[in-house]
């Protein structure tokens, strides 16, 4: 029973952390520019991170190996620290982003300044890093950006057409578009593979496993953390294109702030609606916000090999609490700068996906690591799937910036 | 010891964690040192640790950078002391006491003034 109730939380964990402020913005604004014709590359990003963040769990709960231990010593000193440094800087710029777009929904919600919500919310997600364990960080957001269900909710009360949403399942570029949107489209494309498949998802789940002490038992739950609670995850960044796609694409409208998002649930269900969008976007970003901050300081720890953790108390940990601090604080002073949280989100979204093929390759390397994993190497499923969204990857990362000068970070 | 044994051994150690007896982390293999002459076999003397010992397998300008970011720092890990070798480096006795740790160690002290750490 207990083993059941594990299991359970755990994937209603990843359902509700699962959305972020990029997969906020990126499904609204392809859903109101391309319709549905975007879901397919969204179900196709949840397999590549359900197949990634399963072999990261494997190789912490067998190998006890963090991926930034891996990454030196399967990419080398060079290109490990040329990885380290990139994804760092990324990180820092997504946890800026999303402290943004925290303390933008809590200036819908208060009316207060901009600004000094920043100051509070990163103020007020330090402290709750500083006294709370691993398990109850990550449950805690995980759980009440379960809110987050509304948009779904929202997209059966809109009674989208089902068979054009099932349409959008399967993989297609819409030929009837000019030149010019269809490199738009390329562009949305890539964001959204980037914003599902952002390095930190793995860096932060596989050091949680080796926070929880993971091992060969626990593989069944993440299993099913990884393909289920991602799965429905997907689901909910999905039903937000819907909903854009119903309620926005015939007005033009182009929902550019997380806000906007939130009136997909306020037309169809009121002031309580909107109340419940934002109540589960402040959860959700602000629970990103803490993992790309943790993400960074565990980049760094295991990098250098220092200790790390959340299940130690902030002074076992010294230069651990020191990184992911100096993150927070770099973090709130971008912020502070004035800068759009949204140019912030595109600058992470594509200078991730530039970052994704060095992230993958040390997982594809020590999951096929027979020395490693023993008997939980991949399988050919695992690896039949994990080669081939790597060659996804290479070709996406090769094309993010290209893209991005060409439409202006999908402006034109 | 056959031929190829010392350069595989250093790709398999360099770059590996080091966890001293108590299962503390304390730091990366950065370096190994070698002992030996001109027709004798080359053995293997020390694990290096620190800033300094890692920059010198980057180039040049990022040697400098280093240097002024982190310091030259090294601390010397002996041979002696590695009991064994398991995806990790495990040494037989405590950081302290061959010097690893010591950020931390002062670290720790001025953490501890802070509330609830």
């Amino acid at each position: 029973m207990g083993g059941l109730i594990e299991i359970t939380l755990g994937i209603m964990t990843a359902v509700g952390g699962f959305v972020d402020i990029s997969e906020l913005v990126f499904a609204a604004q392809a859903g109101s520019r391309f319709g549905f014709a975007l879901i397919w590359v969204f179900a196709f990003s949840t397999i590549g991170i359900g197949c990634y963040g399963e072999m990261s769990g494997r190789i912490a709960a067998i190998a006890k190996q963090p991926v930034f231990n891996l990454m030196r010593q399967r990419l080398g000193l060079r290109l490990g620290l040329v990885t380290l440094v990139a994804s760092s800087i990324v990180n820092t710029i997504t946890c800026a982003a999303e402290i943004g777009g925290t303390a933008l929904v809590l200036h819908l919600l208060t009316g207060w300044p901009y600004a000094l919500l920043a100051v509070l919310s990163t103020l007020v997600l330090m402290a709750i890093i500083w006294l709370t364990p691993f398990k109850w960080i990550e449950r805690s957001f995980g759980l009440l950006g379960l809110a987050m269900i509304c948009f779904a909710v929202a997209t059966v009360k809109l009674a989208p057409n089902w068979g054009a949403v099932a349409f959008g399942f399967v993989p297609q570029i819409p030929t009837a578009l000019p030149a010019k949107d269809l490199v738009v489209f390329a562009y949305f494309a890539v964001a959204i593979v980037s914003a599902v498949m952002f390095p930190y998802e793995t860096y932060f789940y596989s050091s949680g496993g080796i926070e929880e002490n993971w091992k060969p038992k626990d593989l069944k739950t993440n299993r099913l953390t990884t393909s289920v609670g991602f799965g429905l995850g997907s689901l909910l960044a999905i039903c937000i294109m819907i909903n854009a796609a119903i309620l926005f694409r015939p007005l033009h409208i182009d929902p550019q702030l997380p806000g906007t998002a939130a009136l997909e649930v306020a037309i169809p269900f009121g002031k309580a609606g909107l109340l419940l969008a934002l109540f589960g976007m402040l959860f959700a970003i602000s629970g990103a916000a803490v993992e790309t901050g943790l993400s960074t300081a565990y980049s760094i720890a295991q990098f250098f090999g220092w200790e790390w953790g959340r299940y130690k108390r902030p002074h076992e940990a010294p230069r651990f609490t020191f990184a992911w601090v100096t993150t927070f604080v770099i973090a709130l002073a971008l912020v502070l700068t004035g800068i759009d949280p949204l140019q912030l989100v595109e600058w992470s979204i594509v200078f991730s996906v530039v970052l994704l093929p060095l992230t993958y390759l040390p997982l594809l390397l020590i999951g096929n690591d027979r020395k490693y994993m023993g008997e939980y190497v991949n399988g050919r499923l695992s690896n039949g799937i994990g080669w081939f969204f790597y060659a996804v990857l290479l070709v996406a990362a090769l094309a993010a910036l290209p893209l991005y000068f060409i439409t202006s970070g999908g402006q034109t | 010891m056959r031929r190829g044994d010392p350069l595989k051994l250093l790709s398999e150690v360099r770059d590996l964690q080091i966890v001293d007896k108590d299962g503390r982390n304390c730091g990366i293999c950065d370096e190994i040192e070698l002992d030996g002459a001109p027709g004798e076999a080359l053995t293997v003397s020390a694990v290096l640790v620190g800033p300094g010992a890692y920059a010198r397998r980057l180039p040049r300008w990022a040697h400098r950078l280093i240097a002024h970011i982190a310091g030259r720092g090294i601390v010397r890990v002996p041979w002696d002391i590695v009991e064994k070798i398991s995806g990790r480096i495990h040494l037989s006795v405590a950081a302290e006491t061959v010097g690893l740790r010591r950020t931390e160690d002062r670290l720790i002290e001025r953490l501890k003034q802070v509330p609830f750490s």
